[in-house]
């Protein structure tokens, strides 16, 4: 029944939400990256890196490194301790699981070694590979290749870009390559394209001449040739290449990308960090077209715009900082980063959008009282918050320190939430003029911290309310309060009245009351606009969604099933076969990926079965029972049906 | 000689198309990408044959059959699988959980139904480990041995 509801409540949400959202063809294209192009000197030698995602299988698995050939892709070396003849001694290959890449060095080139190469994971030709173009030239100059990035999905991209002292005045810009030329990104200038507003940001760095760009949430169109440089691009000035790839590694904790926060009430932002344990200054800043304005960070420092609106937390054990933003208004919208003052730090966004609502929390905005006075700050919290934690803390500019207060949930087995008292007190005795301030009242559930509320306690000196209304009719700009709050809007429209009987909080509430029956009338017929709204969009939607679903689309299925596909999908792999007679290690089964007109194939085939045949069952019967030496000769000779033993036996591998 | 359908409605071009408008590369995207019977489709937008100007919706099903493979792939002394049975229905079927997030919280919620019923998998998952029981003899004694069909697959973190 959940379910259906859920279902049903999906159909609401709007287009964006990540349910109707389909990943690119990138998505499912190899995740083996590598450079495009490699340019290597005669007689000198060249080093390939290739990335991989860093999975179980993928650590484990054979890395390859073939060339290719008009019906398939050769060997020339690979980990599992093959080397072709006539690359002895040239040819190798490293691993390096945890840098999540394996290098292939290759050296006395000649100028038949250049050609198109293949480096990859597993079985040759299956797919899991990238394909690199290598050039051998006489010389003496070689291009240089492009930098390359290999980029978690939604994680920033950090890149560094240094020209020199030359440069150091120049316009600095960020491009991506597209087939009529490189579109600008960001550039020194404050131009940022729309489709990266909040999302990049570039700063200069201490060198003259050296900046640096991130951008946040990178996704699979991110992927591409980009340019940094410095002047313009295609008139002046020099690039640097850099080819980005992004990856997808599934179970990450990722930041969201969107949070909302309703007016009035509070967001709490996670930024996880890296597991560099440095220590550096982190912050938490708000993004502008010229850079990112600090609002928070751990040394203490926060923004005056911000005063008790703003804490950071920081939890080193999840590796996760948390900040809190109260009392949010309109313009609290945009962009904010988690940044690192130590660059290698990850850094990250999020985009906090508004929208109208009731907060949870309710309570006095501001409290007055006079020195020497007991006072209670109550807190009152809706059902939903009956079994998390509930404090109160007092707000300073390094932190909000909890402060002892008493929940008044009454105990016992007969009281539900409805009946009862849901509030927290925070108490004073005798209240002392250091005791003036912010003060937050909070949720806290398993370790998250939840909505806040902030109320703000001022102490006056002895007696009388009129003086205080001069003072308090004069606002100083550190209070920040917003004038569209509903609830608390008690004590600041009766400040505007400036009539002195209005002061007290006791008065100013009958004020509101007597708005009562208006706002009741004003209510109802905002819901019933809304749920007009509501009624129609659905219809709309649905009647969208009846167009776009799979029933019109019977008749367009194009099929792409040829006959070559029957005959050579075999599932041995190439093995690094020391028994096999012919000098170069090659393809059994055809190479469906390797022909002439290749076209980039999707990993989907190399992530399936590589053996399941009877063969396989008794080489793994027999290469248990057996040392790998003795199956080597064993499955060679004796067994001619199984063409090609499986690398496991043949290797060892058990 | 079926029929074309030609969607007109930009509203439908929104939400599934994400990328940049300046960026003029062709964009397909995945609608199945089903790793146990290793069949992935994926659609653009092409002009119509009929109207250039029009576009319509291609769709491209590429599937990867298995001729080798048992019909229990967990057990390699079952007989060879001769049918290999494909159904839109069961690959368009989206059984992950997907976060969506009402009211502030935070949900999990499964868009499609029927998702209790056990997949028959023609393929192996390059991510699973498979393994099988054999009877070995080992001093006049048989036992139930475990071996292991992906090694790759296999190795512990």
């Amino acid at each position: 029944m959940t379910l259906l509801a859920f279902t049903f409540l999906l159909a609401l949400l709007p287009a964006e939400s990540a349910s109707s959202r389909y990943p690119p063809k990138a998505a499912i294209s190899s995740p083996v990256f590598g450079p495009q192009q490699v340019y290597g000197l005669l007689n000198g030698s060249v080093t390939v890196k290739c990335f991989y995602p860093p999975t179980r299988v993928n650590r484990h698995d054979r890395k390859y490194w073939c060339r290719q050939s008009a019906t398939s892709c050769m060997t020339v070396v690979s980990s599992s301790g093959y080397t072709a003849p006539g690359y002895q001694g040239r040819a190798s290959i490293i691993d390096s699981p945890q840098a999540e890449n394996f290098q292939i060095s290759m050296s006395e080139l000649t100028m038949a070694d250049a050609g198109t190469y293949q480096c990859g994971i597993g079985v040759n030709g299956r797919g899991l590979s990238y394909k690199v173009s290598l050039e051998v030239s006489e010389g003496p100059h070689v291009p240089e290749g492009a930098e390359l990035f290999y980029v978690k999905l939604h994680s920033t991209l950090t890149v560094t870009c240094s020209f020199g002292e030359a440069y150091a005045s120049k316009r600095k810009f960020l491009c991506k390559m597209v087939k009529s030329g490189c579109h600008n990104i960001i550039d020194s200038y404050g131009n940022v394209d729309k489709y990266y507003t909040g999302r990049a940001l570039l700063s200069n760095e201490d060198t003259p001449g050296s900046f640096s760009i991130m951008i946040t949430q990178m996704d699979w169109e991110d992927s591409g040739l980009y340019l940094c440089g410095a002047g313009v691009y295609g008139e002046s000035g020099e690039t640097k290449e850099l080819d980005v790839h992004v990856y997808e590694e599934a179970n990450v904790p990722q930041g969201k990308p969107t949070i909302f926060g309703v007016k009035g009430s509070s967001v709490t932002f996670e930024c996880h960090y890296g597991a560099l344990k440095t220590s550096t200054v982190r912050y938490w800043c708000k993004w502008r077209q010229q850079g990112c304005a600090r609002i928070i960070d751990s040394s203490g420092y926060v923004s005056n715009l911000y005063e008790g609106r703003v804490a950071m937390y920081d939890n080193p054990d999840n590796k996760t900082m948390t900040i809190i933003l109260n009392q949010l208004k309109d313009s609290d919208k945009g962009y904010y980063w988690c940044m690192a003052e130590d660059k290698k730090e990850q850094q990250s966004s999020t985009e906090l959008k508004i929208i109208d609502g009731e907060p949870g929390l309710k309570g006095k905005k501001e409290v007055e009282v006079q020195v020497g006075s007991r006072v209670d700050l109550t807190c009152s919290y809706p059902c939903k918050y009956y079994s998390y934690q509930k404090y109160w803390c007092k707000w300073s500019s390094t932190s909000c320190t909890p402060m002892p207060a008493s929940d008044q949930r009454q105990p016992g087995p007969d009281v539900t939430c409805d009946t009862d008292n849901k509030t927290v007190i925070l108490s004073f005795a005798s209240v002392a003029k250091t005791d003036e301030g912010w003060y937050w009242c909070g949720v806290k559930h398993n370790g998250i911290f939840g909505e806040t509320m902030a109320v703000y306690l001022w102490v006056t000196e002895g007696s009388g309310a009129s003086h205080n209304l001069e003072l308090l009719g004069v606002d100083p700009p550190s209070r920040a309060e917003p004038p569209s709050r509903a609830e608390g809007g008690f004590i600041p429209q009766g400040r505007a009245y400036s009539d002195a009987g209005v002061q007290s909080p006791a008065d100013s509430e009958s004020s509101g009351e007597s708005h009562g029956p208006n706002t009741l009338v004003l209510s109802l017929s905002c819901v019933g606009a809304v749920l007009l709204i509501l009624v129609t969009a659905f219809a709309v939607f649905k009647y969208r969604q009846l167009k776009r679903s799979d029933l019109v689309s019977v008749g367009s299925y194009r099929t792409n099933i040829s006959m070559s596909d029957f005959e050579s999908v075999k599932e041995y792999s190439a093995s690094n076969n020391a028994c096999m007679k012919e000098s170069q290690e090659t393809q059994i089964g055809g190479d469906e990926f390797v022909t002439t007109t290749a076209t980039p194939e999707s990993a989907a085939e190399t992530k399936k079965a590589k053996r399941s045949s009877k063969e396989d069952a008794d080489l793994a019967y027999s290469a248990f029972l057996l040392t790998s030496s003795s199956i080597a000769q064993g499955g060679c000779s004796g067994d001619s049906a199984a063409p090609a033993a499986s690398p496991s036996s043949e290797e060892g591998r058990i | 000689a079926g029929f074309k359908v030609f969607f007109l409605d930009p509203g439908i071009a929104y939400p599934v198309l994400a990328g940049y408008p300046w960026d003029s590369q062709d964009k397909e995207y995945v609608l199945v990408n089903n790793k146990c019977q290793c069949v992935t489709v994926t659609s653009k937008f092409v002009p119509s044959k009929e109207n250039p100007n029009e576009e319509i919706l291609e769709r491209n099903i590429r599937i990867l059959v298995p001729l080798k493979a048992r019909e229990n792939i967990s057990d390699p002394m079952s007989p060879l699988r001769t049918t290999f049975v494909y159904r839109m229905t069961e690959l368009c079927r989206k059984c992950d959980p997907v976060e969506i997030e009402l009211g502030g919280e935070i949900y999990q919620a499964q868009q499609s139904t029927s998702c209790n019923e056990p997949e028959t998998c023609y393929t192996y998952n390059r991510d699973k480990c498979y393994t099988t029981t054999f009877p070995f003899l080992h001093h006049g004694q048989v036992k139930d041995v475990k071996a292991v069909l992906t090694p790759a697959s296999c190795y512990a973190e």
